[in-house]
């Protein structure tokens, strides 16, 4: 704590010289005095202005975006901890007001239609891949009744793997993509205002601050962005619910422990935007959990809270790795898509950050709207009995082919994408 | 059920069969402190029922849909003192947050709502308003003897 207070201490002095050199002179002679300004150091609303305009000012003129990063991690506060993976009930409305994001129901008109698919191939890579871990293996047979959560690890890495590698020629950006395994995803963001209740603070008015850790089971990203879906200023019809209760009613929590903002990679990485998420929903959130104890309207909030929260976290983090935060908005939108699943039901959704002025001075006459869109869950495949999948649904597939397709207007599809 | 001790009339032969068992528990409803979201309806509830308890409690017995319970125990206030000056204990009590379920909300009733304070011109109140406020007049002293009294002065 001592060294950060000297950094800050020594920051301000260096802002400070810099600023009585620079200024010169006005047009008429004689002595020129430093600008009458706010104490820092006082308690006094000017002076608490004066701190927070300083502190805008370092991070606009940190050199880089570790640094800014840097900057803007470094001040420590009890924050909420936002689970993705939530059991609250309706948290996809409480998810929304904290992200400011719309949700639309279905999925954005996809800017163009897979040709001359050999679906044929595809689908039995799919079923393959599912039969490898249901029957091939030959798994103690209490394991294909009720498969744990390794099974379905083990069936989405081999489905994605084996799908955009037969996908690779038509989609080059995914040659030159990375794809993660179980990484880390980190957002932190603050949204509204709270009088601090306890402590030597107590009474002051400080921002909510929230936090998202977000470990998907795999990530694919490229160096190149994905087309936006809707211009930066459309507006949505879908209104953003108002929660007229404190976040903890939820339930949620408060915890301080260091604020972190990655998108699964350092700042360095050429693979800096984010393709697609996988998300595999936990055990103790299952459709068949949920029915036992008499929740079933809940199964697809579960699925939209984790779209929406996993979503943003990572969306916002890009926009953050380029330099925009919530006093620098975004100039162009960010796009993300993610597949939510417990391994046979499959929810799609897609992300387009339009703004990351969250905090309560920075949305002030801000009509922007994040924007997500997703469709309820459906199953890949009704049951596997023996070596034979009955019900697969090739709508769910072609769904996962189209994300997979996905990629911006000027990437040609006959020329390999040279790595940035 | 409650694991305090459990009285039942002494069964003689011959005796209808009691077959109906009531608990002995009490839930009050109270109005939330702070603003809760629109489907939590706030108790105080006796201190041995558990979440279960609530649950089948408000569902058996009311019919109402009961998504999650959420319990706590607050903590009473040891700030009293009697009149011997000693500290007296304020008991504890225990507190259940009950989310409802099937989308049904629940807003605590406003009980004593703000009257009309405009009475009839001519009615029984509004001669005695006018009487009382007349006779509050009349009782007030000058404001511009600056709070000096009566007795002082030519």
């Amino acid at each position: 704590m001592a060294g950060l207070r000297r950094k800050w201490s020594e920051l301000c002095r260096q802002l400070q010289a810099k600023s009585a050199t620079t200024v010169k002179a006005g047009p008429g002679a004689g002595p020129w005095y430093p600008p009458v300004v706010a104490s820092l150091t006082a308690k006094s609303k000017a002076a608490q202005r004066r701190r927070q305009e300083l502190f805008h000012q370092l991070l606009e003129e940190a050199g880089s975006i570790e640094k800014k990063l840097q900057l803007y991690e470094q001040r420590q506060r009890r924050k909420f901890v936002v689970y993705p993976q939530t059991f609250a009930l309706r948290a996809d409305r409480s998810y929304q007001s904290f992200t400011k994001t719309a949700f639309v129901p279905g999925l954005p008109p996809a800017s163009r239609a897979p040709v001359d698919l050999d679906l044929g191939a595809l689908r039995s890579l799919a079923c393959d891949a599912l039969l490898q871990e249901y029957f091939y293996l030959r798994r103690p047979f209490a394991w294909s009744l009720n498969p744990p959560q390794p099974l379905h690890e083990a069936f989405l890495t081999q489905l994605l793997t084996s799908l955009s590698g037969q996908l690779v020629a038509r989609n080059p950006l995914l040659a030159a993509s990375t794809l993660d395994f179980q990484p880390q995803v980190n957002f932190y963001w603050m949204r509204g205002e709270e009088v601090v209740r306890h402590g030597h603070r107590s009474g002051r008015v400080d921002p909510v601050r929230f936090q998202i850790d977000d470990k998907p089971l795999l990530q694919i990203r490229v160096p190149k962005q994905l087309p936006k879906f809707v211009p930066l200023d459309d507006l949505v019809a879908e209104e953003i619910p108002v929660i007229n209760h404190t976040p903890d009613k939820l339930p949620m929590f408060k915890r301080q422990y260091e604020n972190k903002v990655f998108i699964g990679s350092k700042v360095a990485d050429p693979c800096r935007y984010g393709h697609t998420q996988f998300h595999l929903i936990p055990e103790r959130l299952k459709r068949k959990k949920l029915i036992q104890k008499n929740l079933a309207h809940h199964i697809e909030v579960v699925y939209r809270a984790n779209g929406i929260a996993s979503l943003f976290a990572w969306t916002a983090a890009q926009a953050m790795y380029q330099g925009f935060w919530s006093e620098a908005d975004v100039t162009h939108p960010f796009v993300s898509q993610a597949v939510v699943t417990d391994g046979q039901y499959f929810a799609f959704f897609c992300y387009q950050l339009n703004t990351l002025a969250l905090t309560v001075e920075a949305d002030k006459n801000n009509p922007r709207k994040n924007i997500c869109w997703g469709t309820d869950s459906k199953p890949l495949y009704e049951a596997v009995e023996e070596n034979n999948i009955k019900g697969f649904n090739d709508e769910v597939l072609l769904q996962l082919i189209q994300f997979l397709l996905n990629r911006p207007e000027d990437v040609q599809t006959d020329r390999p994408l040279a790595s940035a | 059920m409650a694991t305090g001790r459990v009285v039942y009339p002494l069964y003689q032969l011959g005796n209808p069969q009691l077959r109906i068992f009531r608990t002995n528990f009490f839930m009050t409803l109270v109005r939330p402190g702070v603003p809760q979201p629109e489907d939590v309806v706030q108790f105080r509830v006796s201190m041995q029922m558990t979440r279960l308890d609530i649950k089948n409690y408000l569902e058996k017995i009311y019919n109402v849909p009961v998504a999650v319970v959420r319990t706590r125990i607050q903590f009473g206030k040891n700030k009293k003192r009697n009149h011997k000056n000693q500290k007296v204990k304020c008991p504890d009590y225990k507190v259940a947050y009950v989310q409802l379920d099937q989308g049904q909300t629940f807003q605590f009733p406003n009980l004593f709502p703000e009257k009309e304070q405009t009475p009839e011109p001519g009615s029984i109140d509004d001669i005695q308003n006018k009487y009382l406020e007349e006779e509050r007049q009349k009782y007030q002293s000058d404001p511009r003897r600056g709070g000096v009294p009566d007795w002082f002065g030519l």
